[in-house]
Formats: structure tokens, C-alpha cells, sequence
């Protein structure tokens, strides 16, 4: 972890959608730099948390600051990536030009995107399928054009909802390299997941269930709260055992 | 064929109705609502066009013959002088006015041809026959009741026609190409946008805009600047191909048909982003064209004129944009307005009006969609 600052600071974050308490009272902090892994079951309000880092979802209670902005605040999403956990991506469209109409609508001029276009097609490993319509890829392949959307900006912050579903192995592998890398250069990645080995990589886990937030540290900090081996068993037994 | 799989079938369609109340309320609903809109255009209930009545006659037979159109079920009459028969009709106030001539008795007396001169606007040929159709029945009404005391025949009836705007030599083609032109325009960009909109949010790429630094306002607007330069191309392409192919009456400027038809796709583009905030699926936005198009289209004036309509229905009328701009289109067409027109001016004041309002309320609708 890298002390330069706080990338995202949550506080008693509430939201309700009806009768369901999504979010009940939330406080997070992650540093500048940092990977932080949300995990827990579905349902568990991480997909919630997510949005409401972007200002798609207005709190009932609690605050939302990103990069030292009190949401909400427009200007500060130029520095934010987003990735929703469905590839929301033009299916009419090549892939070259989703990046690019990305990379224009986060205030990229023409040339920049151009360029930053062909490094985040280079990222996914996409750059030989540049030309193809959206709508003929596989779905791991809309999964990477989805992520190279939400990085093409090269943002500060970068919000990632399962971002490696339906991704092989080989790729996902690539890919948290390439988050490793992002990170060590100061981009703050929030990432929520289900698979464990994804989490062994996060610098530090946030356990969530029903809304709140249940445990949070290192992986290895969590394995020894739980008492157990593997980061799997912790999952379950902290999910068990906390009220 | 295995009845059980296909009673599967059958039963979950019937599920998926349940479950889907709108198209519920479209399939029942909307058969009362647009066969009722027919019932009370085409007479249950719809008001009479207004017609003038200037009787200059010397004789009986004017008194009487005025008396009984007074009485008619197909025109709505009032008696005046020529000159504000005239004015009225100009002022599109009268859908007509008949001038009775001086010697109509003596003419009708004498077993002659009589020949009241029909005035009529012109522009509108539905508010042509009633006229037509009131004057002979009366012109029987009348000579009969006249024939005992004064021996009066049933004359023959050779009304002169004489037209304000337009004239025989226009044809079906001619009075409605106009306001065609609207309606085909609006209803395309209207489809078009409401289901690329549509697009956008079920495929979450709204969602994705909103997580953007871009505001609601940025969106509309690039809504409106991208559909505009397509909606252009079909607006010159139509109007080339309705003047020049089509041969379609024009009397007026190629420009101001060209720039009411583009009001109107600005009209339909935020039309079609607004309404498409209360769909789901395209298969709702699809069925917003029987709510959203087809009342707009009997009630626009293109087919029953609006001065027809019973008093709530022109009320219903005076509030759709369709119908200013099949008014502005006519008014350009068949009259041969121009800017100094004050008529025109008002409708595309009017459907100006409505783009902005739409723009306002499509920008809301967004806000309030981004929960």
C-alpha cells in the first residue's frame, strides 16, 4: 500500500430500495493506490457500494467522497473508471469505436483517444479484433472491451463490478498483472469478486453481507480472525459467526 | 403436434400478460378509446362547419332558402353581410359563405338555373361537401314549401363555386400531401428515437453515461444533433420527392416547408426520449405508437378538420403539436404563406414551443430515471 492519501472515503453509507436495506451504514476508506476486494454473497450490497462511488445511487443517509470530492460532483468522474457487472457496450458498434466514444465522453480530445484507444485495446488483448462489431464477440471478449472502456481514460480510480466473469484463466491472470501494475503506479482499483484467488491479490478485503460491512483486512489477517486455512473457510465462518 | 407442449406454450403467454399490465390496459383500452375518437369525428356528437349566409335576394325565395339552412344538420349558420362574410372567410373563421344573388327568386320563378355563389376556403375539401350537400337540400326544402303559395318549381341548383385557396384543379393528393409530409416525418424520427433510447437504457449504456462526467443536458443534446442530421437528409429528401416526383400542389416556399418538417423531427426526437422513460422493453416503446401516434393523427386535422370536432375534442386538438405543424405545412402549400403571415408565424411559434418544452422534460426524465 502506498500512503499517499485517500482515494475513497465512505461514511455510515445507507441506501434502501423499498423494504430492502442494501447498504446499512457503510464507512470505508481506501488509500490512494490501493487494491481493495469487496466480497460477499450475492445480494450482499457490493454492486450498491459500486454505484454509489459513481453517484448512481443517492444515499438515504451517509457520505460519499471520491478523490477529496463530496459526491455528487460531476467533474471529479473524469478521474473515476466504472465497469458495471453487465458489458452495458454499443453491440452495433466496433470495438475500437466503444473505447473511443468512452475515451471522448471522459473529455478526451481526439487525438488522445485515439491513442489511449489502442493502449486499452492493447491492455485487453483486443487490439486484433478492433474492427469487429460488438455484437459477433463472445461474452468473456465483451467482458475485456467493457473493461478497456472504463480504463480508456487512463482514470485515478477504478471500479470494478466482477470485472473477470467469464474470462479464462490465461487472461484473468494477465489482467490482474496488469491491475498489480496500475496500482504500483497509483491508481486505486476497487474490485468486488467472488473467486478467492482473485482475492488473495487484493492488498486488502472488505466482507459484506446484508448491507454492512462485516470484516475487513489483509487476507492473511482475515484467515487468522476466522481461525482457519483458507480464505474460502474464512469467508464462510466470519459470515456465520458475525451478527 | 403434442397438445400438452403446446398448451405450454399457450399458458405462459398468458402468464407473461399477466405479468405485463400495460399491454393489458393497450389491448382493452385502447379499441374504446381510438374507435371512440372515430365515433365522435365522424359525427356522434362533432360540431357543424360554420358557413355564412348573405342573402341579396329581391324575392321570397332568399328569406326562406337562408331560413331553412339555418335549420341544417350538415353547416352551422349564420346570415351577414358580404363584406364580413368575406373577412370571416379569410379569416378562417367560416369554412365557407353563400351569396344568395338578387335575382334568385325571379330566376327560380321563371324555371331558370339558379346559381348562388359558394365561397369556400379552399384548403380543407371535408368542409367542401357539407356545404354542397346543405345548400341542395334546402334549395328542395325551400322551393317546395314555396310552390303552393307562389307556384314556385324546383329549380336546378348550379351553384358557382369560387375558392380562396386552391381550387378545382387540386386533387386528394394535393390537399393532403402536406400535411403527409408532417405526419410521415414525425412518425419515423418518433419510432426511431424512442427505440434507440430505449437501447440505451435496457443495454445499460445509460447507466454507463451517467457514471461519465457528461450532464443530462450534454446527453439530450447529442440526442438531438445526431438524429437532426439525419432527420435533415429525410426532410429534403421528402419534400424533393413529394414537389417534384409526386407533383404534390405547392404554393409557397420550398425553405419553410424544409424548416417546418425539421421542427417537427425535433419535435419527435425529444418526444421519443421523453415517453421512452415510461417503457421497459421495445415492446412497450411499440406500443406507445397506437397511444402516441395514431390519436395524434385523427385528431391533427389531416383527415377530419379540427373545426369539425365536438368543443373538448378541438380542445384535445389545439394540444398536439401534429396539429400545428399540418396547419403551418397547409398554410405554406395550399395558401402560399409566408413569413409576414400571421397565422403561420403562430404555428411554428407554437411547435417551437413544444421542442423546447419536450427538450425541458426529456432532460427531467433522465434526472429522475438516474436514481
Amino acid at each position: 500500500m502506498n500512503d499517499v492519501g485517500e482515494a475513497v472515503r465512505i461514511a455510515g453509507l445507507t441506501k434502501a430500495f423499498g423494504s430492502i436495506r442494501a447498504l446499512d451504514g457503510v464507512s470505508l476508506t481506501v488509500g490512494a493506490g490501493e487494491i481493495y476486494g469487496l466480497l460477499g454473497p450475492n445480494g450482499a450490497g457490493k454492486t450498491t457500494l459500486i454505484r454509489s462511488l459513481v453517484g448512481l445511487v443517492t444515499p438515504d443517509a451517509g457520505t460519499v467522497t471520491v478523490l477529496d470530492c463530496r459526491l455528487p460532483d460531476r467533474a471529479v468522474l473524469a478521474e473515476v473508471g466504472y465497469m458495471p457487472q453487465s458489458p452495458a457496450l454499443y453491440a452495433d458498434l466496433t470495438v475500437e469505436e466503444n473505447v473511443r466514444f468512452f475515451a471522448a465522453v471522459h473529455g478526451l480530445e481526439r487525438h488522445a483517444a485515439a491513442r489511449s484507444t489502442a493502449d486499452a485495446l492493447e491492455i485487453v488483448d483486443l487490439s486484433p479484433r478492433r474492427r469487429s462489431v460488438v455484437a459477433t464477440l463472445s461474452g468473456g471478449m465483451r467482458q475485456r472491451v467493457s473493461l478497456a472502456c472504463a480504463l480508456v481514460h487512463r482514470p485515478r480510480l477504478l471500479l470494478l463490478d466482477e470485472p473477470t466473469v467469464g474470462v479464462d484463466p490465461q487472461l484473468r491472470a494477465e489482467l490482474w498483472q496488469r491491475f498489480t501494475t496500475m496500482s504500483g503506479e497509483g491508481t486505486t482499483i476497487i474490485v468486488s469478486s467472488h473467486v478467492m484467488d482473485e482475492a488473495e491479490r487484493c492488498g486488502r478485503l472488505g466482507l459484506m453481507r446484508f448491507g454492512r460491512m462485516l470484516a475487513e483486512g489483509t487476507s492473511a489477517e482475515l484467515r487468522r480472525l476466522a481461525g482457519v486455512e483458507r480464505l474460502e473457510d474464512a469467508f464462510l465462518v466470519l459470515s456465520e459467526t458475525t451478527p | 403436434m403434442s397438445g400438452r407442449r403446446a398448451g405450454a406454450i399457450s399458458l405462459r403467454i398468458l402468464q407473461q400478460f399477466r405479468h405485463d399490465r400495460r399491454t393489458l390496459m393497450l389491448l382493452f383500452g385502447a379499441p374504446i378509446i381510438l374507435l371512440g375518437l372515430f365515433y365522435f369525428l365522424t359525427g356522434g356528437g362533432s360540431s357543424l362547419p360554420a358557413v355564412d349566409v348573405v342573402n341579396l335576394d329581391r324575392g321570397p325565395l332568399g328569406a326562406v332558402l337562408a331560413a331553412d339552412l339555418g335549420q341544417s344538420t350538415e353547416i352551422s349558420v349564420s346570415r351577414t353581410t358580404e363584406a364580413r362574410a368575406a373577412s370571416d372567410l379569410s379569416a378562417d373563421t367560416v369554412a365557407a359563405y353563400v351569396v344568395l344573388p338578387a335575382d334568385l327568386s325571379a330566376r327560380a320563378l321563371s324555371g331558370d338555373v339558379i346559381a348562388p355563389t359558394v365561397h369556400l376556403e379552399g384548403t380543407q375539401p371535408a368542409l367542401t361537401q357539407p356545404v354542397l350537400l346543405a345548400l341542395d337540400q334546402s334549395v328542395t326544402r325551400a322551393s317546395r314549401s314555396l310552390a303552393a303559395a307562389e307556384g314556385v318549381r324546383v329549380p336546378v341548383l348550379e351553384p358557382s363555386l369560387d375558392y380562396l385557396h386552391g381550387g378545382p384543379g387540386l386533387d386528394t393528393l394535393d390537399y393532403f400531401g402536406g400535411a403527409f409530409i408532417g405526419l410521415v416525418v414525425f412518425f419515423l424520427v418518433f419510432v426511431v428515437t424512442i427505440i434507440a433510447f430505449l437501447r440505451e437504457r435496457s443495454q445499460g449504456t445509460l447507466e454507463r453515461l451517467m457514471a461519465s462526467p457528461l450532464r443530462r443536458a450534454d446527453i439530450v443534446v447529442g440526442y438531438i444533433g445526431g438524429f437532426m442530421v439525419v432527420a435533415a437528409v429525410q426532410a429534403v429528401e421528402v419534400v424533393i420527392f413529394t414537389l417534384y416526383a409526386l407533383h404534390v400542389h405547392n404554393q409557397g416556399d420550398v425553405a419553410l416547408i424544409v424548416l417546418l418538417t425539421l421542427l417537427m423531427t425535433l419535435v419527435a426526437v425529444n418526444l421519443g426520449i421523453f415517453l421512452s422513460m415510461f417503457a421497459t422493453t421495445e415492446f412497450q416503446a411499440v406500443q406507445f405508437i397506437p397511444l402516441a401516434i395514431v390519436p395524434q393523427v385523427l385528431l391533427s386535422g389531416i383527415v377530419f378538420p379540427v373545426a369539425t370536432e365536438p368543443g373538448w375534442l378541438q380542445v384535445v386538438s389545439r394540444l398536439l403539436p401534429l396539429t400545428y405543424g399540418v396547419d403551418g405545412l397547409r398554410d405554406v402549400m395550399l395558401k402560399g404563406d409566408g413569413l409576414t403571415s400571421g397565422p403561420l408565424l403562430l404555428d411554428i411559434a407554437v411547435v417551437v414551443a413544444f421542442a423546447v418544452a419536450l427538450i425541458a422534460a426529456a432532460t427531467a426524465t433522465l434526472r429522475r430515471s438516474a436514481a
